[in-house]
């Protein structure tokens, strides 16, 4: 019996446990983002989860008097001002002429730059609070702090956010693509909105931890965009881009320990590029070497053939 | 003296980005400079290590052109139509700042850039690292960078104000006046992308899209001209610029955080009270629909003719407290007449004759 994990570094299972959990769960989640071109919503939410891991932090250190960086403290915090931010934007580009690229630009930069001020400043404390020095890695991320806790509650959070997902996966699939029909079959759509934009910002938090703040988006949107082009069947994409995230997340981690200093996320995120770009190239139909196939195909047909629709 | 250059340097990065970042805001594209606020990364480490020299102005064209590059990926992409167009900056950027990172970590640029200074910059520094030539100290070299693209930025919209407003507000009538917008646009964006790699140093990618977006969306909510739009964003851009250095420099922090957050809190502030944010034309908009109420109310009435409250409520369909609070701000208005007594409504002489 030879089990090949054991001969691996626990720290490194819980680690690629942890990172294949986060790029398959956001993978999925990020279907819906990216069917309603919401994409770039999500970099909003994670930029602006900065705040909120700073904040309870500083607020945990305020009550208890001790400081600490478990997930269990710091994700609350990031899903209150990442959802802050989303609303806002909305209502501003609801309310007036902003569009919005503007909006959500607006709060990025609100949100993102208040965490870093806040983080410069609780850096700046003396006596130094002890622990500090870790929340600087949400900015790029750093896969090898997790621990056990942190993964169930990335497990937690995650498992959570797929529950939902599947227990109202009918109401969901017709709200994403037919809003006017979902509404006139009575649905509610402000609930269904809001569940959306509650399993998107879940969806972000899980993974800042070990992507970071800033290339967390490439989680959402990446593997989303490279299932699209195998499926048109909604099932079969999220399930997809479950599998692409999964694969980026472990083998970005594992990529990363092999390395000394290869930071974790860049390497997901570039391993995520990487199938988006064999996926554009080679999906069958869709995919561009397919098309120019079928475009040479066409040319090369007798004229009387080609031209017969005419 | 070093105070004095640190605060000019933030206030040209200010200037700069605020009027290349009011056409982004105004074309609708504000997250566009998200986007090459992390593009340019890779590009500003591979031109240093292909130079070799900091004050080559080199440096600066070949990282501005990586910016070029994500505009035509994103394009290229989005024009197979197989990913629409967020989305496809949604994957393009992240994966060049992912090779920019791991080429920082590589520490291929160590000495001109630091893994510390992508997101805030380093401000503090800027005005210790001069720019000599012929043996002379001309200041400090990020000065005359940031300088260099706001003279660009000035330079092209006065040579191309008619154009980039053209693209701006109706490519497409931009279009089929000859004037070929997305040449313009492309052009347009290469300025963009220079500002932000001449900014880079100083202001970190966060202070960028900072500048870039948010001045801007301030100014729309105040006023309508695009110059005035320019000119106002030009003025939040410095006052957060002076805010968020002299917040940074009383809690010896660096500045990139608290100027954000001051151009955002001039947003928020803008939100409040300008005559376009949340606050006034909500106002403006509840007075509207109650003279709107009181208008449906006397459409229902003849001159000279009283008739009773309760049908004319019912054939509205409205709540007694809409009713009465409609014919409360008529009476108070001396549009109708309420007789209480025999609970009917006319129209007063003065309306009747209008």
């Amino acid at each position: 019996m030879s089990v090949p994990w054991v001969e691996l570094d626990p720290t490194l299972v819980v680690v690629a446990a942890g990172t294949t959990a986060v790029g398959a769960v956001s993978g999925a989640l990020g279907c819906f983002a990216y069917l309603r071109r919401q994409g770039l919503v999500g970099d909003v939410v994670s930029h602006s989860a900065l705040l909120g891991v700073v904040g309870a932090f500083v607020i945990a250190y305020a009550v208890t008097g001790s400081a600490s960086r478990s997930l269990t403290i710091l994700v609350p915090g990031a899903l209150i001002t990442g959802t802050a931010a989303l609303m806002l934007a909305r209502s501003v580009s609801i309310r007036t002429r902003l569009n919005d690229d503007a909006s959500l630009g607006v709060m990025l930069s609100i949100f993102f730059g208040g965490g870093l001020f806040l983080l410069r400043w609780v850096q700046r404390q003396s006596p130094p609070i002890a622990g500090h020095t870790g929340l600087e890695d949400y900015i790029f991320g750093m896969a090898a702090a997790m621990t056990r806790a942190d993964l169930w509650m990335v497990l937690a959070l995650g498992g959570g956010a797929l529950t939902a997902l599947l227990l109202m996966w009918k109401e969901l699939k017709v709200f994403t693509f037919d809003p006017d029909f979902s509404r006139s079959l009575g649905l509610p759509s402000r609930l269904l909105d809001a569940l959306m934009m509650a399993l998107l910002v879940a969806g972000v938090v899980i993974g800042i931890q070990t992507v970071g703040v800033i290339l967390m988006i490439a989680l959402l949107v990446t593997p989303a965009a490279a299932a699209r082009q195998w499926t048109s069947r909604l099932s079969t994409m999220s399930l997809l881009a479950a599998a692409f995230g999964a694969l980026a997340g472990a083998g970005g981690a594992l990529l990363s320990a092999s390395e000394a200093g290869l930071p974790t996320g860049p390497v997901v995120v570039l391993l995520a590029t990487a199938i988006f770009t064999g996926s554009i190239l080679l999906a069958p139909r869709r995919g561009l070497i397919a098309r120019a196939r079928a475009r040479r195909a066409m040319r090369d047909l007798p004229p009387s053939a080609a031209g017969g629709a005419s | 003296m070093i105070e004095f250059w640190t605060l000019a340097i933030a206030a040209v990065t200010a200037l700069a980005c605020a009027l290349s970042g009011s056409f982004l805001v105004l074309k609708r594209e504000a997250l566009v400079s998200e986007g090459l606020a992390h593009a340019v990364l890779p590009g500003i480490v591979i031109a240093y290590a292909l130079t070799g020299d900091r004050t080559s102005p080199l440096l600066l064209v070949g990282a501005a052109a990586t910016g070029l590059v994500m505009i035509l990926l994103v394009q290229a992409i989005r024009r197979t139509g197989v990913v629409d167009s967020s989305a496809s900056l949604g994957v393009v950027f992240p994966a060049l700042f992912s090779v920019g990172v791991l080429l920082t970590s590589m520490d291929l640029a160590g000495e001109y850039f630091h893994a510390d200074c992508i997101i805030e910059g380093n401000l503090a520094l800027a005005p210790l690292d001069r720019l000599e030539l012929w043996g002379r100290d001309l200041g400090p070299r990020a000065f005359w960078s940031v300088s260099a693209a706001l003279l660009l930025v000035i330079g092209f919209v006065l040579l191309l104000f008619k154009e980039l407003k053209l693209l701006t507000f109706d490519a497409e009538l931009a279009a089929s006046l000859g004037f070929r917008p997305d040449r313009v646009h492309l052009a347009w964006l290469a300025v963009v992308s220079f500002t932000i790699v001449a900014s880079f140093e100083a202001a970190g990618s966060i202070l960028v899209v900072a500048l870039m977006i948010a001045p801007a969306a301030a100014a729309v909510l105040w006023v309508n001209d695009v110059r005035h739009v320019l000119g106002l964003a030009a003025v939040f851009a410095l006052a957060s610029a002076f805010a968020g250095h002299h917040l940074g420099l009383s809690m010896d922090i660096a500045p990139a955080g608290p100027m954000a957050t001051s151009a955002g809190a001039l947003f928020l502030a803008s939100l409040a009270l300008a005559p376009r944010g949340i606050l006034i034309k909500d106002r403006a908009r509840r007075r509207g629909l109650a003279q709107l109420e009181v208008d449906l109310v006397a459409a229902r009435l003849e001159p000279g003719q009283p008739r009773e409250c309760e049908s004319i409520r019912g054939e509205l369909g409205w709540s007694q407290r809409r009713f009465g609070a409609a014919v409360a701000r008529a009476a108070s208005g001396a549009a109708l007449v309420h007789d209480a007594v025999a609970g009917t409504l006319h129209l007063s002489a003065g309306q009747a004759e209008g």
